[in-house]
């Protein structure tokens, strides 16, 4: 089985909080991109880095499979793939392409692009969303190209004999186990649990393998295709009217907080 | 039919309309005003007359219904086509879908089989020279992407809380419902083990949500969480990082990842307030914070806060909102 993974690399999300969560978070001259003067690392996104470990548990478990990390991005957007291979990923290929950016619509096309050009891909993996935009349109958008199966919400993958899979899936009342036909596109989301470390040995094969490189404007013939353009990022303002409950102790300020609610009708008095 | 601003409904059986369909009719009113076209309504599920007449009250001017039990449980290769087909019907430009657990399984895919494109989490909607820009959360909530669309079909946008009030009701405005093809799909995706049905009151209709953080130090004092919850009549909820510890369970956790609750009340206690919470959380009426720093970011949301050790603080408001006779429903 030939699985394909979808990895995107993202400004870390824990150093974007960082600036948020003080309010100094601020959007750069282009209007497009936040000002963190470069101390914020872009990581590959979290969830895809699980879909890549639902990848290796399938094999981990027993199946015959070959995994291929893709990535759609501008020269430096490889970065990623790299950590991918030293995860256990056989191959990782490179999509160059300058205008995807926050666009899962063209990254989509594209990817299907890719897929039909490999010939023989019979699932492929995705993270449930970017931790950046938060739109996971890739999933949904990738399995319409393809004409594939799509399984959202995925917290584990395996194979059921040669043509479908079963996925363990979180939905809001706990979990379902579906059962997809292939070709399918899977989306894995956090509940799937922690993603390995790449070993030391993955580390070398790492520095050994670079990712092969294809140009998007090859896979896509002439094509121009596009769903969004993000046109500017603003930071919202945060309401700042706390008002701060003060007391004696602990019991007085609990007393102080119930009379407000109270007061406002959010209690029964 | 002319063009028609579009609010697709997934509904349960039996089911009225919920406030974040109310939500959507109330944003397609505003831009089918703009556009100067009327607004169409599509349910779809089983048994959906309830809904279906709620929305004509609401300012449906078509209303459009799939009525089948095939369309129960969703399945978003079921509920596609039925989609696909309304939005063709109603030759919707603007297509709106109230918040709700299955976007990610429908929305996208929706729109590229129409050749459009979607953006989700959307919380305005700005109608500009003919088309629309949307502005939607990005990086957790810490800032909004505006979009502008590129594809030439139809915009598929996903409303966040609050984008728009409901409209009013008026009663004895009726529409007849026009139905949809309902057409057979062979399925590709089958439930083999379903999930425990939902049983009852879910966190999302919650009117007070107590919710609890790491700020708790250890997972046996979620309990305080529970008694507080149940002592206000309300719901636990929890953060995200207590959930991935097993503190609480994952159906707890508020958060982008999570549920989105709107309730009356929202206690934040011992949670840092990190965007990806807020979220979840942000369109509460009321937010009380209870957090030992007070330079936590939680404040700066908070209408009230308390600055204190929640492990004291719990067993006071426990002990106050047991005397206080009923709780509010
Ligand atoms: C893609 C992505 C999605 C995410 N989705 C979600 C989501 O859906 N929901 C979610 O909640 N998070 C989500 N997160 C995680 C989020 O960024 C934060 O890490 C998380 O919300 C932090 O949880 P917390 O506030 O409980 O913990 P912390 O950030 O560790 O905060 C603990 C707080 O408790 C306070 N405290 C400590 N001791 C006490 C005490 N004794 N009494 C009172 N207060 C005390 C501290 O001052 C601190 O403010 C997501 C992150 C990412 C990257």
């Amino acid at each position: 089985m030939h699985i394909v993974v979808c990895a995107k690399r993202v400004l870390d999300p824990d150093g974007v909080n960082g600036y948020a969560l003080w309010g100094r978070l601020k959007v750069d001259d282009s209007g497009r991109a936040f000002d963190t003067g470069g101390t914020v690392a872009q990581i590959i996104n979290a969830y895809d880095e699980q879909a890549l470990e639902a990848a290796l548990r399938m094999r981990d478990a027993g199946a015959e499979c070959r995994i291929t990390v893709v990535t759609v991005g501008g020269e430096d957007a490889g970065d990623v793939l790299k950590r991918c291979v030293a995860m256990g990923a056989d191959h990782a290929i490179h999509v160059v392409d300058s205008e995807a950016r926050a666009d899962g619509f063209r990254v989509a096309a594209i990817v299907a692009a890719l897929v039909r050009d490999l010939g023989d891909v019979d699932l492929v993996l995705c993270g449930r969303q970017g931790s950046d935009y938060d739109q996971g349109t890739l999933p949904g958008a990738l399995a319409e190209a393809l004409d594939a199966a799509l399984v959202t919400m995925a917290a584990g993958v395996a194979v059921d004999g040669d043509t479908a899979i079963q996925v363990r899936r979180a939905v809001p009342n706990g979990e379902e186990v579906v059962r997809a036909q292939l070709p399918a596109v899977v989306s894995v989301s956090n509940e799937l649990g922690q993603a390995r470390y790449p070993s030391s040995r993955g580390m070398l094969a790492a520095r050994r393998t670079p990712p092969e490189r294809r140009a998007a404007s090859d896979l896509l013939a002439g094509r121009e295709p596009g769903g969004v353009e993000l046109v500017q990022l603003v930071v919202p303002d945060v309401q700042g009217h706390c008002e701060i409950v003060d007391g004696a102790d602990a019991a007085a300020k609990a007393a102080g907080l119930m009379a407000r609610l109270r007061e406002r009708g959010l209690l029964h008095a | 039919m002319p063009e028609h601003v579009l609010v697709l409904i997934n509904v349960s059986p039996g089911a009225t309309l919920r406030d974040a369909d109310r939500e959507a009719l109330g944003a397609a009113r505003a831009l089918a005003a703009a556009r100067g076209v009327p607004v169409a309504c599509a349910l779809i599920g089983h048994e959906v007359a309830a809904a279906a007449a709620e929305a004509a009250e609401r300012g449906a001017d078509r209303v459009l219904t799939a009525d089948a039990p095939s369309l129960v449980p969703f399945a978003g290769e079921r509920f596609l086509p039925v989609a696909a087909d309304a939005i063709r019907v109603a030759e919707a430009r603007i297509v709106l879908v109230p918040r709700g657990p299955d976007l990610l399984e429908f929305v996208p895919r929706l729109a590229a089989r129409l050749d459009g494109a979607s953006v989700i989490g959307v919380v305005a909607v700005r109608a500009e020279e003919g088309d629309v820009t949307a502005v939607a959360t990005a990086f957790g909530g810490a800032a909004h992407a505006v979009y502008r669309f590129r594809a030439p079909g139809p915009r598929v946008l996903a409303l966040a809380p609050a984008v728009a009030e409901a409209p009013e009701r008026v009663a004895g405005r009726t529409v007849t419902p026009e139905p949809l093809t309902v057409s057979d799909v062979l399925p590709r995706v089958e439930v083999v083990t379903p999930a425990a049905p939902l049983e009852g009151p879910r966190l999302e209709d919650a009117r007070v949500v107590v919710s609890g953080g790491r700020g708790l130090g250890a997972a046996d004092r979620y309990a305080l969480i529970r008694e507080l919850a149940a002592a206000l009549g309300g719901m636990a909820g929890a953060s995200r990082a207590i959930v991935d510890d097993a503190w609480a369970s994952p159906a707890q956790q508020v958060g982008l990842t999570g549920k989105i609750v709107t309730p009356d009340l929202y206690f934040a206690i011992g949670i840092s307030g990190a965007s990806q919470h807020m979220a979840g959380c942000s369109n509460a009426r009321c937010l009380v914070a209870v957090n030992t720093d007070p330079q936590a970011p939680i404040f700066r949301y908070a209408h009230y806060g308390i600055v204190g050790d929640c492990l004291e603080v719990l067993p006071e408001l426990i002990r106050i909102a047991g005397q206080s006779g009923e709780p509010k429903a």
